[in-house]
């Protein structure tokens, strides 16, 4: 489970420009389940996913994952928990241009010195999953839409993350590669994998997928707070 | 350690990859790079070759000449002025020397002509250096003709070609016999060029030497060691010169290596932001702008030191020979002996690889240590 403690996180503190995107919030997210966050833009879903993904440190309140305190750790061990724990797909995918898709895919697992042989058939396992192994050496300019993410979702599965945490997943996608995804994250999630999406979008909050959604605005949490 | 290589070898893979995608401006940069180091290369290797070439002339010179002087101009000497010379303590022996210069304005080109001490020629006969052998097209056997100091023209029989350790010491060279010499400069009997002293304990020279002026007030004992300050710096010089003129273009490129360096790019952030959002840590990044500086520098440093080795001994410097060298352009051309110092590779590998390695480092670490969250922002 990660569970939130009444955390806060204030950007810019003591600037003019100082804004708090999270007021004191305490959450719960079981594993292997599909958690979504919902709500509109500026409510601080994207926030709360990188505190939890470990991308950031709350300003205030402590943050457990399984029970194990995390705010604390030094940036080294947090590296090492967001890079084998969690996979991360990005509302605008974020993948690395110039490069191929099996480059792109093979990236999060460089540090971790994996043999690149084992590296690079997992890598295009991963992408054959996705019907991707004749893109494998596209660069990612060349590819489309729904191309470019399977190959975002691909990467963030290379370290086998047992949580996918994802951003705004189908704001950058038409209706039909909006469900091809929710299909994707179906599968993930019969396979034990823990799901966290952000969204306000009907098609990721009105699924079936969804086990829990957790609605916020100005950075509280409004609804579904507390697990079912 | 083998997790620690392979991590080394994914990142410099995708260091690789990712110059490759900046080829306009990666390209540019290894151009202006290498070109720095080949200047700055060539001048060392070049200036050193040379003063090594002028080592190699004065290992075998005397330890004092002596010459004689009239109003300040030099003058052969009366060969008498040996005898009393060689009575000073600490004087081994003195040797007369004839020697002098030919100018040839059919070929333009000076040669030296030099009696040797051993084995000289037999009268007739002569022993030419490569230059002297390539211009004229005399080889062994056949038979050239020089005008003497009378006008006429004297010929000799090729004995053999000079082939030395030193070119610079030998390109030029004919070697006569003291008869012909004579005879070819008008030199008379009782004088030489001058004479050739050898000394066993060098805290001597400068006493020996001030014996010589108070003997012979006419006469200006030049010490061995003085030659070699003489060419030290006037090769130096002449290097420190190049070094001058070129710091502007040095001071040009580490403003645009500085440039490139500090200034990373948007694309460069936001790619920076991703690497640490799927996993990167901050030594991950640094290690990466490490290997990328390195690549670019090691490729620079190795192309550039390659081809001004090539450029000085190869083609004999051909485009710094001019400054560099500063001889009359009568002088036969000669190519210097190939000689690599290691601690010269050293020292020039740690002026241009470490600094460029080390600010491509410091300003990422700025951009290597923002939040990962930010590329989700």
């Amino acid at each position: 489970m990660i569970s939130t403690r009444d955390i806060s996180k204030v950007f810019n503190a003591g600037q003019p420009n100082e804004f708090t995107a999270l007021h004191g919030i305490s959450l719960d997210v079981r594993f292997h389940e599909t958690t979504v966050l919902k709500g509109p833009s500026g409510s601080g879903k994207t926030t709360l996913l990188g505190l939890m993904g470990c991308m950031a440190r709350p300003s205030t309140g402590r943050i457990f994952l399984d029970e194990r305190e995390i705010t604390s750790l030094p940036e080294r061990f947090l590296t090492e928990i967001r890079r084998s724990t969690f996979g991360f797909i990005f509302q605008q995918f974020n993948l690395i241009k110039g490069i191929s898709a099996l480059e792109n895919v093979m990236a999060p697992a460089y540090p971790t010195g994996e043999k690149f042989s084992t590296l690079r058939s997992r890598a295009l396992e991963n992408l054959e999953l996705f019907n991707l192994a004749n893109r494998a050496d596209a660069r990612i300019e060349w590819l489309s839409g729904g191309e470019a993410q399977r190959v975002a979702i691909a990467r963030a599965l290379i370290n086998n993350p047992s949580i996918i945490i994802a951003d705004e997943p189908t704001a950058h996608l038409d209706t039909r590669l909006s469900h091809e995804f929710m299909g994707i994250m179906g599968d993930l999630k019969a396979k034990g994998t823990t799901i966290i999406l952000a969204s306000h979008d009907p098609i990721v909050y009105d699924s079936n997928l969804a086990d829990r959604v957790v609605e916020m605005r100005d950075g509280q949490v409004v609804d579904g707070g507390t697990a079912p | 350690m083998a997790i620690v290589i392979e991590r080394h070898r994914h990142i410099i893979d995708f260091i690789l990859s990712s110059m490759l995608r900046r080829k306009g401006k990666n390209g540019a940069l290894l151009l202006v790079y290498t070109l720095i180091v080949f200047i700055l290369a060539s001048v060392l290797f070049f200036t050193h070759a040379l003063k090594r070439e002028a080592a190699l002339v004065l290992k075998e010179a005397p330890e004092i000449i002596v010459q004689r002087t009239l109003t300040g101009r030099y003058q052969t000497i009366p060969i008498a002025y040996s005898d009393r010379i060689r009575e000073i303590n600490g004087v081994i022996s003195v040797r007369p020397r004839l020697w002098g210069y030919q100018y040839d304005s059919v070929f333009l080109a000076n040669y030296t002509l030099m009696v040797p001490a051993d084995n000289p020629p037999e009268p007739g006969s002569i022993d030419v250096g490569s230059a002297v052998s390539r211009m004229r097209g005399a080889y062994t056997g056949d038979i050239i003709a020089f005008p003497g100091h009378d006008g006429l023209a004297h010929t000799f029989t090729v004995r053999k070609v000079i082939d030395g350790e030193s070119q610079l010491l030998t390109s030029d060279l004919i070697l006569i016999s003291e008869k012909d010499y004579r005879d070819f400069s008008g030199i008379p009997a009782d004088q030489a060029t001058d004479l050739a002293l050898r000394v066993r304990n060098p805290r001597e020279y400068a006493t020996i030497a001030e014996k010589i002026i108070r003997m012979y007030p006419d006469t200006r004992p030049i010490v061995r060691s003085e030659i070699q300050r003489t060419y030290d710096a006037v090769f130096g010089w002449r290097s420190g010169l190049v070094i001058v003129i070129f710091s502007a273009m040095a001071l040009a490129f580490v403003i645009f290596a500085w440039d490139k360096a500090t200034g990373l790019s948007a694309e460069e952030r936001r790619e920076i932001g991703i690497l640490k959002a799927i996993g990167w840590e901050t030594s991950d990044i640094l290690l990466m702008k490490f290997w990328e500086g390195t690549a670019i520098s090691l490729t620079a440093f190795l192309a550039g030191t390659i081809l001004a080795y090539a450029h000085v001994f190869l083609t004999s410097s051909a485009l710094f020979a001019p400054v560099l060298k500063g001889w009359s352009t009568l002088y036969p051309t000669f190519r210097l002996t190939p000689f690599l110092d290691f601690g010269q590779v050293a020292t020039l590998f740690f002026l241009t690889v470490v600094p460029y390695t080390i600010t491509t480092i410091v300003p990422s670490w700025r951009a290597a240590t923002i939040d990962p969250d930010a590329v989700m922002r």
